[in-house]
């Protein structure tokens, strides 16, 4: 099953897919077409949002990086968060600023002291992430810095939430980043450095993972700084398809 | 832990006696300049428990450090929000003890440094009140007196710093930012009982235990 988190008639709802994704299914048994949905990032209120960086080997040659050892995780704030086809500022002084499509695992059970060889039990879907950043901002205290990966409306997600059992093999999905209709990024979860499992297996050591908390697994290579007005979409194969607009910064 | 719905945010970097004892470490590499922008960490959900608890040390770890400090809880959303108009956004505060493995880098640390499960044991809430800012925050160790700090030794105090990060990010009704922590926390080890006051707000405890291996 594919669910969205939508705003219908004043209250936010969770939706399921029917018809071939061509229609949503509300709580009430409302059906309302794709066009009709005003969709917001699927998240459950209250969860912790992690991030690896410097996941995908060769964004690391890229960005001129060792592989890191351990894994390097961040954590992100809910005002990070914007839904599928909603809008992002692209500060006036943001010229560095690139879009990282990345697969999001979201947490399905609690997990604490789980094995890698367990790990995946407790995925519970996945869906897709287009996570900003601005080089401009980065500065050598606590990277990356909330200034360039906590930004308000920085990092759409969506359309929807795939149930884990829908996804074959979670590390052998094409993902893409299209900048108004043009390639910018190009990779597959197989080249990740630490996959999912082993992801969850190391969060778990220390930390328990709840229900909804959700794993943005890193970018694959492509950096291409984006512009007002520039249309970015990140697909993700049997999971889902990510549209965001980049607008100009107004005043205050 | 139901207390806190939002986010909670803190801030490291932020005692002045730590910047003095730093300056000439940051010019060099990894740093290169001094930091410009509040250096800022978020704790995860899985850090909160609440006063009176137990916080369980690993086998990997056999000290920790606990830094006392003042939590605000954002009433309302706080974005581009002045010096002058800032405090006005806070609706409560309470003690913290954040908890932290000890490390010396602030370039890019382990987030399982600072995030590990009951790492951020809270205080009960309470009417936030300017000169909480303007007192001294006690711990006790062990029912010894063992440190005292003041948030009148941050580089930038609460308003400034509540300015400065909702530059770029809304501080949300629902979250809480610790102010700073005091470059000289204690270090904690299993068996150790940690009290913490200020002012009028409520006390905190937590009594430290090391983890059976699971």
């Amino acid at each position: 099953m594919k669910r969205a988190r939508i705003f219908h008639k004043g209250a936010v709802t969770w939706a399921a897919l029917v018809d071939n994704d061509r229609a949503l299914r509300l709580p009430s048994g409302e059906i309302l077409a794709l066009t009709q949905a005003h969709w917001l990032a699927p998240v459950t209120p209250g969860a912790t949002i992690f991030a690896l960086g410097l996941n995908y080997a060769d964004h690391v040659k890229e960005l001129g990086f060792k592989t890191k050892e351990p894994p390097l995780v961040f954590l992100k704030g809910p005002n990070t968060l914007t839904g599928h086809l909603g809008e992002t500022v692209r500060p006036a002084d943001g010229n560095q600023m690139h879009p990282e499509c990345e697969l999001v695992a979201i947490v399905g059970k609690p997990a604490r002291h789980v094995s890698a060889a367990e790990a995946m039990n407790h995925v519970g879907g996945y869906t897709v992430a287009c996570d900003y950043a601005i080089r401009e901002y980065l500065e050598n205290y606590y990277r990356p810095n909330l200034a360039v990966k906590n930004r308000d409306a920085t990092t759409p997600l969506g359309p929807w939430v795939v149930d884990a059992a829908e996804i074959a093999d979670p590390q052998k999905l094409r993902l893409r980043t299209m900048v108004n209709g043009k390639m910018v990024q190009e990779g597959s979860t197989a080249d990740m450095v630490l996959d999912i499992a082993g992801i969850i297996a190391y969060l778990s050591e220390t930390m328990t993972l709840l229900p909804g908390d959700m794993i943005m697994t890193g970018t694959p290579p492509g950096i291409h700084f984006c512009s007002p007005g520039d249309q970015v979409v990140c697909e993700i194969e049997e999971v889902g398809r990510l549209v965001n607009t980049l607008v100009a910064e107004t005043g205050p | 832990m139901a207390m806190i719905a939002g986010t909670i945010y803190g801030v490291v970097l932020n005692d002045r006696e730590q910047h003095r004892r730093l300056a000439a470490a940051f010019l060099e590499p990894p740093y290169k300049a001094p930091p410009q922008k509040p250096v800022l960490y978020i704790k995860s959900r899985n850090c909160l428990t609440t006063s009176g608890g137990e916080v369980m040390l690993s086998p990997d770890l056999t000290q920790v450090e606990a830094a006392a400090t003042l939590g605000l809880l954002i009433g309302r959303d706080a974005h581009r929000v002045t010096m002058e108009t800032a405090l006005a956004h806070v609706a409560g505060a309470c003690l913290a003890l954040d908890i932290t493995e000890p490390h010396d880098s602030y370039y890019r640390p382990s987030v399982r440094q600072r995030c590990r499960d009951g790492f951020l044991p809270l205080g009960g809430l309470a009417d936030f009140t300017p000169a909480l800012l303007d007192g001294d925050i006690e711990t006790r160790v062990n029912d010894i007196a063992v440190h005292s700090w003041s948030p009148r030794r941050l580089v930038r105090d609460a308003a400034r710093l509540m300015a400065d990060i909702s530059v770029f990010m809304t501080l949300a009704a629902g979250d809480l930012l610790l102010i700073g922590l005091p470059f000289d926390a204690p270090r904690i080890a299993a068996g150790d009982h940690v009290a913490v006051c200020a002012g009028r707000l409520p006390h905190l405890s937590a009594r430290f235990r090391a983890e059976i291996a699971a």
